[in-house]
């Protein structure tokens, strides 16, 4: 591999990232949200081979999740202290929007409907319009506690305790948010219920961009593709695979080390795949032909999060170690790290279904 | 290959096929070999451009690019060293050479016992014009029942001497297929260091029986060709780590590269499989947490070892993570 096209981003945080997005369309903004309770926002530099530090947001509780809003300037945080901010990337001004009865897992933005989405271990999703901040937020109950969340143009994916998975629908949520007495009507009801395809807990979920379908991770080192129509021709079309392995030395009795698949990120262009694990590997897949494209040389530690640039050119990959059974003592001090790898130009590019 | 020929090729054939040093794939011919190592290994990840040796590319790297090669892309993890000069299959280290044979070996051997016990005929060759499988045929019953006889006092002294494997198929009658009884290379070792799957005994198994349960002298071997058992055969499909089938979906590339997807990870498979098809979510969740069960105390005979290093099914690393006194939030300090 060509270790020269990748590099690290100066001033990685302090601890373990929850969270690692680009932002929207041709911008090469980066916001990386941390244990360390900080937002760090990062700017690849234009021609040279690096990352600089922008800026840093401080919360007053470990970030679990960060994503852009309407443009490069516009971040919103899932906080541990059950708050939904919003970020002024200009201006470092920040806003509580909300708050949950727990703390908050995931949040996403729908551009397409200038929706926040936030999931909590309160086992809710709230819905939020960011055009008009008087609106109260829509409270949907879920069966499950959510463990990630990803959202397509038109849908929202969330991915919960005991393999299930809900398909929500945006313009649905949309209008049962802007109807006149939102909290007076029954919560919107998912589009689709789901089992999960994969018989773990689900690690992490990303859409297609082009509003196809979703795949989603577990923690036993398998990722699966699945297609929204309900047609069951489309959902034949699922399948699922194992990854992120390895093989365990013979004497310590053979057999496979299995990863959790930490991450996954979906390139705005081709509609191939990345996969992040925790044996600090990163994958490429072609969601299509179903084949394997690369996989990248090992990072020194678990691979946490993944992010596309919004024009494809650049795979962020957060790095730091990962939580195993039996951890007592945590810490991604000193170990955490950002590497931006610039793509060439058919890196990520599928060869289309055999 | 094996998909222009409907039949299943013989040993040679399989150990003349040229292979990849990089991946261990096998190709049909010499230029295919060449082709994809161009394709898959010695192709530049920022040009695309395709050189013909690993040497090749990292000059390429390093003069056109300004970059160094540490290793070769998509190869196994212990054949990524740019040391060995490799083109097609010139400079391929003899014991690695070897080690592919006997793999090979394995492999067909282990098939061929699978197809015998799936589909109860004789090896080819010993059907056809050769004399002894017909002759059986003739056999008076006294002779069958001595047979009989020494077979079970064979099966009998193996299962005392705490071989649980069928037979994966009796040699021949000795002399009588020289290819079979004298494979061109040796039968694969322990040390071998691609795990056989199902520890099914190699083929040419007569000779590593114990000596104390040598019921019948070498040379009377009973009953040609007969199917194991059902009970102690080896139940798991063989896994053909490239010797079924090119790789072709994500599937086999990813079983290919963990190269460790012996039977406990096709058992593993099938388990998966069953119950995505029929186990409602409960069951299903009962399942997992069994599995998981499994996976972290002492019982996990199906697994072979393999070890999940997150295990829960309940609950997330980022619950438990926000529970350590590191991380942990308390909501007096907002107040």
């Amino acid at each position: 591999m060509a270790p020269a096209a990748q590099f690290e981003a100066a001033q990685p945080p302090k601890d373990a990232i929850s969270a690692l997005v680009f932002a929207p369309g041709p911008s090469r903004r980066l916001l990386a949200s941390s244990w360390d309770k900080n937002v760090y926002l990062y700017e690849v530099a234009n021609g040279a081979e690096e990352a600089n530090l922008v800026g840093t947001f401080e919360h007053r509780a470990p970030v679990l999740d960060v994503c852009f809003g309407a443009d490069e300037n516009e971040a919103f945080i899932a906080g541990m202290d059950h708050q939904v901010k919003r970020i002024d990337l200009a201006t470092g001004e920040q806003t509580t929007l909300g708050k949950h009865t727990a703390p908050v897992r995931c949040v996403v933005y729908s551009p397409q409907h200038s929706l926040l989405v936030s999931a909590s271990w309160d086992s809710t999703l709230q819905v939020r319009s960011t055009t008009d901040a008087s609106q109260p937020p829509l409270t949907i109950p879920l069966p499950g506690k959510p463990h990630a969340l990803a959202a397509s143009p038109s849908k929202v994916v969330v991915a919960m305790t005991a393999r299930l998975v809900h398909i929500y629908d945006l313009p649905t949520l949309a209008s049962a948010l802007s109807s006149s007495n939102p909290q007076a009507a029954p919560p919107p009801q998912p589009w689709q219920q789901r089992e999960s395809s994969l018989k773990f807990l689900t690690r992490a979920v990303a859409c297609m961009p082009n509003d196809a379908g979703y795949s989603t991770s577990s923690i036993e080192g398998r990722v699966a593709v699945e297609w929204f129509e309900d047609s069951a021709e489309s959902q034949a079309r699922k399948y699922a695979f194992k990854c992120h392995r390895q093989a365990a030395p013979e004497d310590e009795g053979g057999g496979d080390v299995v990863y959790p698949v930490n991450a996954l990120a979906f390139h705005p262009l081709y509609g191939t795949f990345a996969s992040g694990g925790g044996d600090g590997t990163v994958a490429l897949w072609d969601a299509e032909a179903k084949r394997r494209m690369r996989q990248y040389q090992k990072f020194p530690e678990s691979v946490a999060a993944l992010s596309f640039s919004g024009d494809g050119r650049f795979l962020a990959i957060a790095v730091c170690p990962g939580f195993e059974t039996g951890m007592e003592d945590y810490s991604g001090e000193g170990r955490t790290k950002v590497f931006i790898r610039e793509l060439g130009e058919t890196e990520a590019k599928g060869k289309g279904a055999k | 290959m094996g998909k222009k020929k409907r039949g299943h090729p013989d040993v040679e054939e399989l150990l003349s096929r040229p292979w990849c040093y990089y991946c261990e794939r096998d190709f049909e011919d010499l230029k295919l070999l060449i082709s994809h190592q161009k394709a898959k290994h010695f192709k530049c990840d920022r040009c695309g451009k395709r050189l013909n040796t690993a040497g090749g590319l990292s000059v390429h790297m390093n003069q056109v690019h300004k970059e160094n090669l540490t290793s070769v892309e998509n190869a196994l993890p212990n054949r990524q060293g740019l040391e060995i000069e490799i083109f097609g299959m010139e400079g391929v280290p003899d014991d690695i050479i070897q080690q592919h044979n006997q793999r090979i070996i394995q492999n067909f051997y282990t098939a061929q016992a699978e197809r015998q016990a799936a589909t109860g005929n004789p090896p080819r060759g010993l059907s056809g014009g050769q004399g002894p499988a017909k002759k059986l045929k003739y056999e008076t019953p006294e002779e069958l029942k001595k047979r009989l006889a020494e077979h079970r006092a064979n099966a009998a002294a193996r299962k005392a001497a705490g071989t649980t494997g069928a037979p994966a198929a009796a040699p021949p009658a000795d002399g009588q297929s020289p290819a079979q009884a004298t494979p061109p290379f040796s039968a694969p070792q322990s040390g071998y260091p691609y795990p056989a799957p199902g520890a099914a005994p190699p083929y040419p198994a007569a000779p590593s029986y114990p000596p104390t349960a040598g019921a019948f002298p070498p040379g009377a071997t009973p009953l040609p060709a007969r199917p194991p058992s059902g009970s102690g055969a080896p139940g798991a499909p063989p896994y053909f780590y490239n010797g079924g089938a090119a790789p072709s979906t994500v599937d086999e590339l990813v079983a290919n590269a963990a190269r460790q997807g012996g039977p406990g990870g096709d058992d593993i498979d099938h388990m998966i499989r069953m119950a995505e098809a029929g186990i409602r979510p409960g069951a299903g969740k009962a399942g997992a947490a069994e599995e998981a069960g499994a996976g972290g105390g002492a019982g996990e005979k199906r697994k072979k070892g393999t070890r999940m290093v997150y295990g829960d099914t309940e609950v997330s690393p980022e619950e438990k993570m926000a529970m350590l006194p590191r991380y942990r939030w308390i909501e007096e300090t907002a107040a």
